[in-house]
């Protein structure tokens, strides 16, 4: 293999693959070569300093084995692998919307859960829970988000 | 086209309050004459913010938030958050408790199940139906209402044991429970099964190829339905799953109408577990002492643990990471609706609008569990 | 009645009004969350709503007289609640349903739940609960019936 992976044994014994971030998406398509066709699910996890991306595969062919991959980014950006799972989409989008992670090459990247125009990520550590945003909604159906309760609130 | 009047397609904005989302789904439909040629699913009206508050709470008091993420089934979601809490405090619930996790969650499974079941016929038109689920599940809701003081949202569980433990009376009145019920769902079932305009409407709709469907990341009733037999309860078996004599319903039919038998064939499979689990349930302690309700908000966890369950709707994952507080550091749930829900624009090309509204129901979408 | 046999017909013409009224309440389906399963057992089998004249759930607001809002208000869903309770004819009633509805809830550290959603619609009865029982909620609609009979808030 042209790029070096670190293999551990997670705290539950599950089989993780720690990855660098530039050789990321190369390690992602060769796993799904070998046969890992199930993205169960991708987490961002933020460590104010860093944002550690875990993503959990399945292998049908072998009774959903489970195997973490793990890698790390500094500046909120990783590659996009909507290419290589259709459920990735969902999965990145709603890490953007909760968390700031930006997939770089995903279709649609905009806000899933929250309405467009929030201010901040929640998830983030740094989010500050004091300040009330509020929605309201204009003609066309398309949300206003703002910090002042503005009408009908 | 942009600012052009194209006069073929027409767009349509389905919800977010409409009866046959099945609580707040906003559906953008583009349509042409009466046959969707896109959907663009908005989700997020119900997002409550509950992985932002487990970080704020104890261990121990995320559960009500799980109980209230998968409403109908709130058993099954607060085995599914336990199995990782438990990895990651490192404490073992006591052998009767893991019997009594079974009954419960396949109860639930049978309650949610039902709930689907009368929803689903409401979609189709059929009202009559939903009235009989209905009753069965206000008897399972009465057996939680005696075990554990609430109907719906139960909060039963806890980390390392139960709240209640079981007694005799409530095993006899399962079992008379289940006694009865096969022959009451089978009834029901015949409403569906029997009907010619059931089936025509539900017949070779909204085929999901299986190698599609592992692409979206589709589990549950719907991926067996398309043929493959994931089930985490036999895949990784978790509670005393291993224990128990079950299959796996699978379908080759790829349809709604085969997403609706196999169903019904798991609930024949969930009385046919808990009727073993019953006789087989061990005595012995209802909690373990380490996790008394005193020592409770003093567990710390550290490391990062995932622990996958199987929920009436699909593979619900917990991923739990802790920093060696007595606070989650971050808490992250794959929840199977959401999944389920991704596929829906793939489904739904080239279809009738009515048709696209049995595709929707037979997904089972559950907002709490979708938006969070 | 001091002016007279007219204002005394004009009288009893409003209370049969209002007391056709409280018997015929049409609730508005709004059911948002976790509660709305609660208000769909209300309507089935056990707790059959309709021995109090409300069986007719509506889905159209502008066919029906209640709002029964049950389950999580959030604030992207707030905006198009306040649209849906102004296009329901007068004489409109809300119940509230549920600790969420009430002040925010379980949720109410959070980010994205509305405290209470007589911030944005006023509200006649509160049905404490998470969820409300069905009993709770068939109690919610007769104290809203005693309401309307009693002309309260006019
Ligand atoms: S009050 Fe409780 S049961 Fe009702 S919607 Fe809120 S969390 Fe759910």
């Amino acid at each position: 293999m042209p790029y070096e992976v670190k293999e551990e044994a997670g705290k539950d014994g599950r089989k993780i693959f720690l990855i660098q971030k530039e050789n990321f998406l190369e390690l992602m398509t060769d796993l799904r070569k070998q046969g890992y066709d199930h993205l169960s699910l991708i987490t961002a996890v933020d460590f104010r300093d860093r944002i550690e991306l875990v993503y959990h595969l399945q292998k049908s062919a072998s009774n959903f084995e489970l195997l973490t991959v793990r890698t790390v980014t500094y500046d909120s950006t990783i590659d996009s692998v909507t290419s290589i799972w259709e459920s990735a989409n969902w999965d990145e989008r709603e890490q953007y919307d909760m968390m700031g992670v930006v997939f770089r090459g995903h279709p649609n990247l905009k806000r899933i859960l929250l309405p467009e125009g929030w201010v901040g990520y929640p998830l983030r550590k740094d989010y500050d829970l004091s300040k009330n945003q509020y929605v309201n909604m204009d003609d066309e159906g398309n949300d206003r988000v703002s910090f002042d309760p503005g009408d009908g609130w | 086209m942009e600012g052009q009047l194209n006069s073929r397609y027409v767009e349509l904005n389905m919800g977010p309050q409409h009866p046959s989302t099945h609580g707040v789904l906003r559906l953008k439909l583009l349509l042409d004459g009466e046959t969707v040629k896109n959907v663009e699913p908005v989700i997020g009206y119900l997002h409550r913010n509950a992985e932002k508050i487990c970080e704020l709470d104890y261990y121990c008091d995320s559960l009500i938030y799980f109980d209230r993420m998968d409403y109908v089934a709130a058993m099954n979601m607060e085995v599914g958050y336990l199995e990782a809490a438990e990895k990651l405090l490192a404490i073992e619930p006591p052998e009767r408790v893991k019997w009594i996790r079974v009954i419960m969650a396949e109860l639930n499974r049978l309650a949610s199940h039902l709930v689907w079941a009368g929803a689903f016929g409401l979609d189709l038109g059929m009202i009559t139906p939903f009235f009989y689920f209905f009753e069965e599940r206000e008897k399972i809701l009465n057996l939680f209402t005696e075990i554990c003081g609430s109907r719906q949202e139960t909060n039963y569980m806890s980390i390392g044991g139960v709240y209640q433990d079981f007694n005799d009376k409530i095993i006899f009145k399962i079992k008379q429970f289940l006694k009865q019920f096969p022959k009451k769902m089978e009834g029901a079932y015949s409403l569906f099964i029997k009907n010619d305009i059931f089936l025509s409407r539900t017949k070779g709709i909204g085929i999901l190829e299986p190698e599609v469907a592992l692409s979206y990341g589709v589990t549950g009733p719907m991926l067996r339905a398309s043929g493959v037999p994931y089930d985490v309860r036999k895949d990784a078996p978790y509670l005393v799953y291993d224990k128990l004599n079950f299959d796996i319903p699978i379908s080759k039919g790829k349809d709604v109408l085969a997403r609706c038998i196999v169903r019904f064939e798991e609930m024949r499979q969930s009385v046919k577990i808990l009727n073993q689990a019953l006789d087989k349930i061990p005595d012995g302690p209802y909690f373990n002492p380490k996790a008394k309700k005193s020592l409770m908000i003093r567990l710390r966890g550290e490391g990062d643990v995932y622990a996958r369950t199987e929920s009436p709707k699909g593979e619900f994952g917990v991923h739990l990471v802790g920093d060696g507080t007595v606070k989650p550091y971050r808490l992250h749930v794959r929840s199977p609706a959401f999944k389920n829900l991704s596929v829906l624009p793939f489904l739904s090309r080239d279809v009738l609008i009515a048709d696209m509204v049995a595709i929707s129901g037979s997904i089972d979408l559950v907002f709490g569990e979708v938006d969070r | 009645m001091k002016t007279g046999d007219a204002g005394f017909i004009t009288t009893t013409l409003e209370n049969a009004l209002e007391w056709g009224r409280s018997n015929s309440i049409w609730p508005f389906t709004f059911g948002l969350a976790c509660c709305a399963i609660e208000m769909m057992a209300t309507q089935a089998s056990r707790l059959d709503i309709s021995r109090f004249g409300s069986e007719v759930f509506r889905n159209s607001p502008r066919q029906s007289d209640l709002m029964i809002v049950s389950g999580t208000v959030t604030k992207k869903m707030a905006p198009r609640l306040k649209r849906l309770y102004d296009e329901m004819p007068y004489p409109k009633y809300v119940i509230a349903m549920g600790v969420c509805v009430i002040q925010g809830g379980p949720y109410n550290q959070g980010y994205s739940v509305v405290m209470g959603v007589d911030r944005v619609v006023p509200v006649d009865v509160y049905v404490p609960g998470c969820p409300p029982t069905p009993e709770a909620l068939t109690h919610g609609i007769m104290l809203l019936q005693d309401k309307i009979r009693k002309r309260e808030g006019k």
